[in-house]
């Protein structure tokens, strides 16, 4: 790889800076005030793919700002692991910039000023997480990403966002100020260099030898850091409260660029701070794998049971973002290279369904599945997106999600040593080989367990008839008695009765304030927050796919639906696939067919 | 010329205090502007002096009366003083275009205030241990006239109060001094240093003695937990005017000071012999960060929880010293200056908004973002540079005592460093969330002061809130997070000294 000096990799993280102080600036003129979002979105895209083809053809593009503190240079550069995240979040970032118009428009939100400011500035953030050259300069940008997305938590003003906030400040500045700051501080100590190197930093390799357990403690302290953002459990638990911000926060931030920010945070440790083979000799890479298999099980089955759509999606997150964990900690170049694949594969599939579940907010203010029967009638193509993006997440064939599943299954049995492809690359035991690649399935299973009660619900059910998801609601295990009479509602003209299971649903899971006005005929007219969700008394209204809501909300959905299935039909002719390949080849050696 | 400046420096404020209160009797306002030229060219000369020490590397003498070293007394500008006596000056100019609206007003404050700003410039610059207690005295009266000018009862106490522990203090430190001179029989720092290992030894009696006392005496000035309990009511109580100088500028310099008694008097090599010595120092430090940071978020008042906040913050400085290694000092340095500007700038920042709101309580705090945007966001980047977040000058700081105490292999101060971003985040998380996601109570519940009658009262009253004062809280805001890139430049200046104290 060559390095070559240019400015175009700053220009790419301030651009989005900028127009943050013009948001604010214009914030008298809203039709000015968010053509910046677009215009930045544009313009940071386009600086990113302008440096696409050289660094396809092995060119880095490299800025430097010089000493920052002694020893470590505060700068930026623009290589193959960082173009794969830059890459995808500036391209998502144009849609969601549209989306994200229509959607605050939609309800009238307040703050949109501070809404959009903070969400360029969160995109100027994570485009630096992309671009760092060195943990010095990862760990300012992931800081201030901390800082840029708070805003965007506590946005609503309310008690319960406020508490999400401190959460979420809580949890993120554990895990950035504390811990990756000191496993950054030990890497440092310990190498006397902190760049980034591809396939591992050679002089930590060396102090690695001397001392071992130094490298496992700052392996240790940095992805645990990185894994606050990527939702690693036990330190998940922020992500699903955090879902009361704005949906394209959820969508763009919360399944994109903040906790991919994570993730690659965990890449570039594993991939060019200790590099795939020192991670093997430390042994490091089985505690974290197990902890990422353990996550992406765990959160499936968290997901089962969650009424609330957008925490469901919160916790499939959870769930795939561990999938690139795992990915990443197999340590075998199929792995990898699945992992890797992921982050673009997951992205396109959560934010269409994220847009899906915000377009249902708005258009019927629907938060619950258990209130969304036959709501296929209403957003039918909002729902067939939803589908697409929900099969991503399953990894069904022709889908992104499962080409990078696919990869991550032959590594996982090749990093065991079992079957013919790339066995030779063993990194662990067959024996945890196949329990994390049986992981992987089961955790499939379960998506499609989670996923498919709401795309049946949605086109199969309709509000007045409709049954409880024995899975998903009963305790597990079943009901002792027969639910059939129970539970399966009758009516008596049409009308829809609140039948017990919603009310002991309303109980639980949502504010009493919330509850009146249900039956509210006016859904598309109405801009209170509080309203209450499901079908108006007289059923939901049929409605063609092109008017069922605005434009600005279903062409970014149909493009990204559009993208998610591109990457899964004809992955190697979308550029991310080549990306991915390319990385792994830098990092390991090995050219994965 | 330049080996006047260090006695230009310090003679004239002290001269001039005596202006206002004379031209005073006639021309009735004339204290500010007496004030603002004196430091302006106090300011100009200090530049003048670091240009000169870090061009030619050589550190500035002036002995005054020209008498020579044993028996006279010397100022010492070299390049540990230079950055402090910048900083000194810089911050008092700063503050200047806050008092010019904000008050405290008449004569007498700012000959108080031009006192003050002598005194802490002699601290900076003497090179005599006993010269060094006459500015200390210097510093601690007029703090106590700047904080009785408040104008409660309260302030009074506060100022009483912080006489009695500060003169204490004070004293402890000269009893050292005593102590230091039966030992050794002299006074100038530089003789000192040589004559406690030949005349004495590290060991004696005497000289451990000497240590003690002078290490509380300090440990008092700067307010160390247990010994701090004068400074929260001393911070809240003075006048919003005169709290920016205090907190940015009095325990700075003495935290100042007692690096130079730590390292140009008795030197790394006695810390190192005595068995312990560093690491009480360190003890003390690690449990100030914590008790310091549990007072403050337990806070009602934002200007005591901020007071509470400089207890935690020297509570790592003084943690850094007894580190012994030049990244840590570097560190200690820096986070001394840049503490001095983040507080300096927080407490202009609730001066001002004080004055705009009658807010002063962080529940009153709510909704500030809309009446006050600028007062807010300075606030808001202040307080994010106090916990570390980068790029910003209190980052640099955190980021040096961090590889420091990891350098050090002491692993439970690494931890309290680490950990004090999340002390630190504890307390201002809570007035970020006031400003900007708690909506402004309506009018039953208006903050006391506030003239609430049409829904209008809660805007920065007229012609209380100058531009000087938002332009000043706005500058420290920006300048927190452009040193933030100084890394290298700290570096630079400072590591050359740091070479030579550590390692002769």
């Amino acid at each position: 790889m060559v390095d070559v000096a240019s400015i175009r990799p700053l220009a790419a993280v301030l651009v989005s800076f900028l127009a943050a102080g013009a948001i604010v600036a214009s914030h008298r003129y809203p039709n000015v005030r968010d053509s910046w979002s677009v215009i930045a979105a544009l313009t940071k895209f386009g600086i990113v793919a302008s440096m696409l083809p050289g660094v396809m053809d092995g060119t880095v593009y490299v800025w430097s700002l010089g000493t920052f503190v002694p020893g470590v240079e505060f700068a930026l550069r623009a290589d193959p692991l960082g173009m794969l995240f830059a890459l995808l979040a500036s391209f998502l970032w144009i849609f969601t910039a549209f989306y994200a118009t229509g959607y605050m428009r939609g309800l009238d939100e307040p703050n949109q000023t501070r809404f959009f400011a903070a969400f360029a500035m969160s995109l100027s953030t994570a485009l630096g997480i992309a671009f760092a050259q060195n943990l010095v300069t990862i760990f300012v940008f992931y800081e201030l990403l901390s800082v840029s997305t708070y805003p965007l938590v506590a946005h609503d003003e309310d008690a319960e966002a406020r508490i999400a906030g401190r959460k979420y400040l809580a949890y993120t500045f554990f895990g950035g100020g504390v811990l990756v700051l000191a496993g950054t501080v030990l890497v440092f100590q310990l190498a006397g260099t902190v760049d980034f190197a591809a396939g591992g930093i050679p002089a930590l390799a060396e102090a690695a030898g001397a001392d071992p357990w130094f490298a496992r403690l700052a392996f240790g302290l940095l992805v645990t850091g990185f894994g606050v953002k990527a939702a690693l459990m036990p330190i998940h638990s922020w992500l699903a409260d955090a879902m009361v911000a704005p949906t394209p926060v959820s969508g763009l931030l919360h399944a994109v660029a903040v906790v991919k920010s994570g993730a690659f945070g965990i890449s570039r440790v594993i991939l060019d701070v200790y590099g795939p083979d020192l991670a093997a000799d430390l042994g490091v890479h089985i505690p974290l794998a197990i902890v990422a298999a353990f996550t992406l099980t765990a959160a499936s089955i968290i997901a089962l049971r969650k009424d609330h759509l957008k925490r469901r999606l919160a916790y499939s997150t959870t769930a795939q973002l561990s999938y690139i964990v795992l990915g990443l900690s197999m340590l075998h170049p199929y792995a990898i290279l699945g992992g890797l694949f992921h982050i673009p594969a997951h992205a396109f599939g959560k934010l269409t369904l994220f847009f899906c579940a915000g377009a249902i907010h708005v258009e019927t203010h629907t938060d619950y599945i258990s209130e969304m029967a036959g709501i296929g009638k209403r957003m039918p193509f909002t729902m067939a997106a939803f589908t697409i993006g929900a099969a991503g997440m399953a990894g069904i064939p022709l889908i992104a999600g499962f080409v990078s599943k696919y990869y991550m299954l032959i590594g996982g049995l090749g990093a065991g040593g079992i079957g013919v492809i790339g066995a030779e690359g063993a990194t662990m035991s067959p024996l945890m080989g196949t329990i994390f690649s049986g992981s992987l399935i089961v955790s499939g299973l379960l998506n499609i367990a989670y996923f498919w009660p709401i795309v049946y619900t949605a086109y199969f059910e309709s509000e007045n008839d409709h049954d409880a998801k024995p899975l998903l609601e009963f305790p597990m295990g079943g009901k002792p008695e027969s639910y059939g009479v129970s539970v399966g509602r009758l009516t008596d003209g049409g009308k829809r009765i609140e039948d017990p299971e919603h009310e002991t649903g309303y109980a639980v899971d949502r504010f009493p304030s919330d509850h009146a006005g249900a039956d509210a005929d006016d859904h598309e007219h109405e801009h209170d927050d509080h309203h209450g969700g499901g079908p108006p008394a007289e059923g939901w209204e049929r409605r063609r796919p092109w008017a069922e809501s605005t434009w600005l909300m279903l062409v970014p959905i149909g493009l990204i639906a559009t993208g998610a299935i591109v990457l899964g039909v004809v992955p190697g002719q979308a550029v991310f696939f080549d990306l991915a390949v390319y990385i792994v080849e830098t990092v390991t050696g090995v050219v994965v067919p | 010329m330049i080996e006047n400046v260090p006695a230009l420096l310090i003679v004239l404020p002290i001269l001039v205090a005596t202006l206002p209160l004379l031209v005073g009797l006639r021309y009735e306002r004339v204290g500010w502007t007496v004030a603002a030229l004196t430091t302006t060219a106090a300011f100009a000369m200090a530049l003048w002096l670091a240009l000169v020490i870090f061009t030619t590397g050589e550190a500035v003498i002036h002995q005054l009366g020209g008498f020579p070293r044993p028996i006279g007394i010397e100022l010492v500008a070299d390049r540990l003083s230079a950055p402090f006596v910048v900083l000194a000056t810089g911050i008092s100019m700063g503050v200047l275009a806050y008092t010019r609206r904000g008050g405290p007003r008449g004569n007498s404050f700012y000959s108080a205030y031009l006192l003050l700003l002598g005194g802490l410039l002699g601290l900076s610059l003497t090179g005599d241990v006993f010269n060094m207690f006459v500015f200390l005295e210097i510093t601690g009266l007029t703090t106590y006239a700047l904080i009785a000018k408040g104008k409660s009862g309260e302030s009074a106490i506060a100022a009483l109060k912080y006489l009695i522990i500060g003169t204490v203090g004070a004293s402890m430190y000269l009893i050292g001094v005593g102590f230091l001179f039966v030992a050794t029989g002299t006074l100038n720092m530089i003789d000192l240093a040589t004559a406690i290992p030949q005349q004495a030894g590290y060991g004696n009696p005497l000289i451990l003695t000497a240590f003690a006392f002078v290490f509380v005496g300090f440990a008092i000035k700067i307010a160390l937990f247990p010994l701090h309990t004068w400074q929260p009511d001393a911070y809240q109580r003075a006048p919003d005017g005169a709290t920016p100088l205090i907190a940015a500028l009095v325990s700075t310099v003495s935290a100042y000071a007692l690096f130079r008694l730590v390292y140009t008097v008795f030197t790394v090599e006695f810390l190192v012999s005595i068995p312990h010595a560093s690491e009480i120092v360190v003890t003390v430090g690690s449990i100030s960060v914590l008790a310091g940071s549990a007072l403050a978020v337990m806070q009602r008042r934002v200007k005591r929880m901020l007071a509470y906040s400089s207890v935690s913050q020297f509570g790592l400085v003084v943690l850094a010293y007894g580190l012994m290694n030049d990244t840590a000092l570097l560190g200690a340095l820096v986070h001394l200056i840049g503490h001095a500007i983040m507080k300096g700038g927080l407490f202009l920042a609730v001066g001002t908004i004080a004055a705009g709101t009658g807010a002063r309580t962080v529940k009153e705090y709510a909704g500030l973002a809309k009446r006050m945007p600028f007062m807010a966001g300075s606030l808001a980047v202040l307080g994010l540079a106090l916990v570390g977040v980068p790029p910003s000058i209190g980052f640099l700081g955190k980021w040096f005592i961090a590889v420091g105490a990891i350098e050090a292999g002491i692993w439970p101060v690494a931890v309290v460093v680490l950990l004090s971003t999340m002390l630190t985040l504890g307390y201002i998380a809570r007035l970020l969330e006031r400003m900007y996601f708690t909506p402004a109570p309506t009018r039953g519940g208006a903050p006391e002061g506030s003239l609430a009658t049409d829904g209008s009262g809660n805007d920065p009253t007229p012609g209380a809130v100058s531009a000087g004062m938002l332009g000043v809280t706005v500058l420290a805001a920006l300048l927190a997070v452009a040193l933030g890139f100084s890394g290298g430049a700290f570096d630079s200046l400072l590591g050359p000294f740091i070479e030579v104290i550590l390692n002769g």
